[in-house]
Order: structure tokens, then sequence, then C-alpha cells
């Protein structure tokens, strides 16, 4: 359930494979050395602190964003080496539902969902009515075709863009965040949506989030990002036990641990104008947390 | 959205209409192109000793209304004088073959053009005749020559001798009718 | 995780060297624009959608200021050259100073105005709502479905918009010099039309438009298109594309007038 055990899966149960996954973005070290696999039919989330860089790894899979050095490899194709035509290819396959559902403000919810039918298929226009409406369907958003993004509720819109990010019946749906924002009504539809939607249709999905309750009762397999590393995987039940420092602090709920509380500062003694005491204690970690 | 998209559609087709009317509008009324609209004409042939700044396309006018526009204008390699080539609207036929041709300044400082004076002949021009009387331009240069000399331009020597006229070059009274051309 | 904190920020580049990364990473962005160009052409409905906004949307701007500027340069002009006894000249000077240089460029900073900021706030918020990343992500290219349609309709419609602007220009010119101060109707249009060209003075600046729309979507397009993902850096960009647009159009002009003459 540690890094230890992080062994790879059979290669041909594993969707997406990434290997020695190093990035540094704007002089900051977001992964170092990270490995995981995710296996073909399951749910996996991806957890840990703010700033780790969960996003950034999603955006690695779609090839939005390119390593330092290290493989992803999506359904058998190295991402980072794909072409710009085999990369839209593979996009193609893939649903991504957006923290903020990123629905396109111009268009009706409709044709948000349409959006990705128009631009890739030529399909008769009662063809894409009926695919837009059975996919709204089972977002339960069938009466809300005619509205403006604006006009719906952040849920809502959440609904909408999951309609959008399956409507091609991709073979992975990656989740930013899904659950942030929203009341316990709309969480737990969104929750519902996504272990349906994965069970029925045999997605692959990938989800990013920091709720423990909700994506444990999601989850089929938790990776526990910190520090650049996967530093726990393992099912949310055996996350939960918490046997590892990092898993104790991140599902414990302690206000410090592996993760420190204070941002790195300079002594806290200078920074206040006293005069600095030549081995004063070390306030960083300790001075400071209430 | 389909309906919705339509009207855009047909609203930026009105959009572009609107605007290449625009561009028709300004092209054909406010610009020489508006003077061109001489469907049919007949071509007559003038020679200068000087055509001052007679540009290509310069108005032809007759008792002050355009009746055509300079087509070409081109050096007599033979007799240095400058052949101008005139095309006037088939409408006006009836011009006397002994008229003068006259080239001529729109204002004081304007444009150019060529004013025809009419004859008294009983016979009338005919495509690719030729203007027997012609004047050339007035050199506004010459003309203050001839003050400076004279003391007014009122009285115009008598002979080209002065010394300050360009006596190389035949300066017209402003008030003559005729030139006669030096064949 | 500590050691990512201790970044000190990046030194600061002097304001040249700030101003040409600009320019070159503009240049660059014109190529991937030129590149996508011919990709886009199947998106001809958002062009003609685009082409609505930009052109048609900016028209009752343009026919109004088009109308004021010809009517104060014939209420001017009538002033100057009664002076001089000639004020039947009116028309042709409101003609060739509106065809030649206000024409263009006046149309340009009230394209800038209007439709380049809507350009830069409209793409500027798709950034920030993640919208371009979610066309990203279905195989959209952004460029080719957001930017080059835009980049398009502002090429279409400039030359159309300073056409239409001429055109209420002569007519505000002929409303007060004819109707108003009295120059006679005929004296008026003959003058223009004797002294005014259509290759030199309307299609040239027919050319100088389309270069003026070409420049302002560009930086309105780079500017919406590379602006931090904030509600700031919305507001920013857009201040940037209104003065670098009229900066741009300002020098080209110099420089085109400089050519074309």
């Amino acid at each position: 359930m540690t890094e230890a055990r992080a062994t790879p899966l059979p290669a041909d149960t594993a969707l997406v494979e990434v290997r020695g996954l190093r990035t540094v973005l704007g002089g900051k070290t977001i992964f170092d050395g990270l490995e995981l696999d995710i296996p073909r039919g399951k749910i996996v989330a991806i957890m840990g602190p703010s700033g780790t860089g969960k996003t950034t790894l999603l955006r690695h899979i779609t090839g939005q964003l390119m390593p330092d050095a290290g493989t992803i490899h999506v359904d058998g194709q190295n991402v980072p080496t794909l072409s710009r035509s085999a990369l839209f290819a593979l996009r193609e396959k893939i649903g991504f539902l957006f923290q903020n559902s990123a629905l396109l403000t111009d268009f009706s919810v409709f044709e948000n969902v349409a959006f990705p039918l128009r631009q890739h298929l030529k399909l008769p226009e009662e063809l894409v009515r009926n695919i837009v409406l059975t996919k709204l369907q089972a977002v339960g958003l069938r009466g809300a075709a005619e509205l403006m993004p604006s006009e719906l509720s952040g849920g809502m819109a959440r609904r909408v863009a999951l309609a959008r990010a399956m409507i091609r019946d991709p073979m992975l749906i990656l989740y930013d965040e899904p659950f942030v924002g929203l009341d316990p009504v709309a969480l737990n539809q969104v929750l519902k949506l996504i272990r349906t939607l994965n069970d029925t249709l045999g997605l692959t999905s990938v989800l990013v989030a920091h709720e423990f309750a909700a994506v444990e009762r999601a989850a089929d397999l938790i990776y526990l990002i910190a520090s650049g590393k996967v530093v726990a995987r393992g099912t949310p039940a055996e996350l939960a036990r918490g046997e590892s420092a990092w898993t104790k602090q991140f599902f414990g709920g302690d206000a410090d641990g592996p993760v420190p509380f204070q941002y790195p500062a300079r002594d806290y003694a200078v920074d206040l104008g006293f005069p600095a005491r030549a081995s004063s204690t070390d306030t960083r970690s300790t001075t400071g947390v209430a | 959205m389909t309906q919705q998209r339509r009207s855009y559609q047909i609203g930026t087709g009105l959009f572009i209409l609107f605007g290449f009317a625009a561009l028709a509008y300004l092209a054909t009324q406010t610009t020489s192109l508006a003077n061109f609209r001489q469907g049919d004409s007949y071509f007559l042939k003038a020679r200068f000793t000087n055509i001052g700044q007679l540009k290509l396309r310069a108005p032809v006018k007759l008792a002050g209304v355009r009746i055509g526009s300079v087509e070409s204008i081109a050096l007599d390699a033979t007799k240095l004088d400058a052949q101008v080539r005139i095309s006037i609207d088939k409408h006006f036929t009836e011009i006397p073959d002994d008229s003068a041709a006259a080239i001529f300044t729109s204002g004081l400082l304007g444009d150019q053009y060529v004013g025809i004076q009419p004859g008294g002949s009983p016979d009338m021009f005919k495509d690719g005749d030729e203007f027997v009387l012609t004047q050339s331009s007035m050199q506004l240069e010459d003309l203050i020559g001839k003050f400076l000399v004279n003391g007014s331009p009122q009285k115009p020597a008598p002979d080209a001798a002065a010394p300050g006229s360009a006596g190389t070059k035949p300066v017209e009274e402003p008030a003559a009718t005729s030139n006669p051309p030096k064949h | 995780m500590s050691e990512a904190g201790k970044q000190s920020s990046p030194q600061q580049p002097s304001m040249i060297g700030d101003a040409l990364a600009q320019v070159g990473a503009c240049g660059l962005f014109l190529l991937q624009i030129l590149a996508a160009i011919p990709r886009s052409l199947r998106h001809f409905k958002e062009t003609v959608r685009q082409i609505w906004f930009v052109g048609a949307m900016s028209l009752v701007i343009i026919m109004t200021c088009g109308l004021f500027v010809g009517m104060v340069l014939g209420l001017q002009l009538y002033y100057v050259l009664a002076k001089f006894g000639s004020t039947a000249a009116s028309g042709t000077v409101v003609a060739l100073a509106l065809y030649r240089e206000l024409g263009p460029v006046v149309t340009a900073l009230l394209f800038a105005g209007r439709a380049g900021t809507s350009i830069t706030a409209e793409i500027g918020l798709m950034r920030a709502t993640d919208q371009l990343s979610a066309m990203e992500m279905m195989a959209v290219d952004p460029l080719e479905y957001v930017v080059a349609p835009r980049f398009i309709a502002g090429i279409v419609a400039m030359p159309l918009l300073v056409c239409v602007f001429n055109a209420l220009g002569v007519l505000g010119a002929h409303a007060v010099g004819v109707s108003w101060l009295g120059i006679d109707n005929g004296t008026f249009w003959s003058n223009m039309t004797e002294s005014v060209d259509v290759w030199t003075d309307v299609i040239n600046g027919v050319w100088k438009s389309v270069a003026f729309g070409a420049v302002c979507t560009l930086i309105a397009t780079f500017q919406g298109y590379t602006t931090p993902p904030t509600s700031e850096g919305v507001a920013y960009a857009t201040t940037r594309t209104v003065v670098f647009s009229s900066i741009a159009v300002l020098a080209l002009d110099f420089v085109m007038t400089a050519f074309l003459m």
C-alpha cells in the first residue's frame, strides 16, 4: 500500500502508465520520478495536498503539458512523443471534466454537449439531437437543453460538462476536482453519476479530489501524491487505516506532519526584528501553530 | 440555435453587401471614375508646344461642360511637340472642325484641362481628326517673367525678344484664340 | 517541498527587453495564426459569426463617427478655405483627407476600442474559465476555432467599415457644406470627382485598412490569448489592446503612407 508495493500491474490491464515522470514548472519541481498505473475499468482517485500537481498530472496525461523527463503511456501510446494529429486523435478518446466546468459561454447547453460531435463528425441533425438528448437524460438535464451556461447552478454546469465529456463515448474520463463547491445533494448526484457511468459504459475514470469522504465511496484505488512522488497507494479502506505518516496526516486530518503547516520562511525571530540568537530553536515548524 | 445562427449569417451578408455598396459609392460617385461614364466616344488629336501639367484622364471641356478626357500624351520625336489624344463622348458630334483646343488651368493653381473653343465651320470633326488651332499651356513662370520686364502683363511684348521671357518657347497671350500649328 | 518555495522571483527584465519579447511573441503568434488559417476554413460559420460581431456590430458607432468627422471637417475647411475664396474645394479636401488618412486611421482606432477590447476580453475570459483548455481537450485547436476566425473577420470587416465611414463622412461634409453653408452642389461634387482618384486615393485607403484590420485583431487576440487567467489580467490585457493597437496603427500608418505615396 506504500511506494514499495507500487509494482506495475500486468501491462495489458493498465490504460495509463506513468514512468519516471519529472516536471519543473517555473523553477519549481512538481514531479520527481513519479510512477503510477491506472488500470482499465477502474475509478482511480489521485489525492494529495494542494499544490502537489494533481491537475498537472492530468494535463500530462492529455498532452497539454510536456514533462521534462519520463514517459506517459496512454493506451499504449507515449503521449510526449506524439505528433499533433496523433495527440488530437488520442484526445478524442478522452473526456475531461474541468474544475469550473468550462462550458462555452456562447452556446446553449444543447450546443455545448453537441460541440464535440459537430466539430469532429458530420452527423445528420436528427442523430446529433438524439445522442445529445440521451446524454443529457443520463445526467438528468434533458429539460435544461435550451438554457445558457450562465443560467445553470454549479452542480448543473458540472453535470452538463460531464455529459459533454462523455458524448463521444471515451475510453477514459479525467475528473479535475469534480466535488469542489457542490452542496451535499449535488455532490451525491455527481458522485453517483461517476460511479454509474464508469460501471455501465465500461470507462476508466481518474478522479482528482480532496474530499476523502466522497472519494471513499467512488474510488477503487487511491494514489496519494506528495513532494512529487507517490507516497501511498491502495484501496480506500487500506488508506483509511493510515499506516504511514503521510496517510495519517492526510486522512486523519492532523494540522502538521510531513506536510508542513508553515511555508518555508526565514527565521521567525529575525523577521520580527529581534537580534538573531546564535543557536535559536527552530521556530519554523512549531511556533505560530495555534 | 440554428435559427439564431441563420440570422447571424443573414446579418453578416447584409453587412458585407452594405460595405461593398459603400465602396462602390465612393469609387464611382466621388472619384474621377464618375467622369468615365462616357460610353462610346471618338478620338481627336491635338498638338501642343507645351502641355504644362496636363495629365492623363484630365477633362476636356467645351463651354465649361465636360465632354471627354485626355486619352494619351506622347512626344512627337520628329516635330518635338506634344501629341495629345482626346476622347470625346459620342453625344457631342457637332463640333466644328475649325475649333481650337487650348490648355487651361482651373482656378489659379488648379489642375489643367483641355478647353475647346468652337469655331464657325459648317463641317464637323470626325473620328481621328486633328485640331488645327491649338494653344499651349500658360507657364506661370513666363507670365511672371513678362510682368517683371514690361511692368504689366497687359502690355505684351510684340515679339518674344524680351530677355526674361524664355525666348525659345513661343508664349501665347492669354486672350489669343489661335496659334497656327507649326507644321 | 520546502525547496520549491525558496525560488526568488525571476530577475526583472528591462523595459526594452520586455517590449521586444512582447513584439517577438506577437510575431510568432501571427505565424501560428497564419498556419491555422487553412485549417480554420472549415469553421466557416464561426467566421461568419465573428464578422457579424466584429463588423456589423461596429457599424453604428462607425457610421455615427464618420458622419460627425465629415461634418466637422466640412465646417473647419469651409472656415479656412473661405479666407482664400476657395470654399468650393472643401469637398475635395474632405474626400482626400478621409480616403487617404482619417477614414482608415479613425476607423482602426474605433475598431480597437470597440471590437478589439471585446475580442481580448472574450478570449481572456475563455482562457480564465478554461474554455480554451476544454477545446484543446475536445481535440479542437483554439487557434483554429477561436483565434483564426476572429483574425479573418477583422481583415474582412475593417475595409468595409472604412468604406462606410468614408461614405458617411463625405455625406456629412456635403450636408454641412452644401445644405448649410451654401456651397454649390455641382461644384462640390465636380471638384471632388476631378481631384480624387480611385486607385491612389480610395483603393490605397482600403489597403491601409486591411493592414490595420490585421494588426488590430492580431493584437487583440494575442493579448486575450496570452493574458494571465485572472480578472485583473483580463482587465490589463484589454487596456493593453487599446494602447498597443493605437500605437501600432499610427506607426504603421506612417510607414504605409511613405510606401504607398
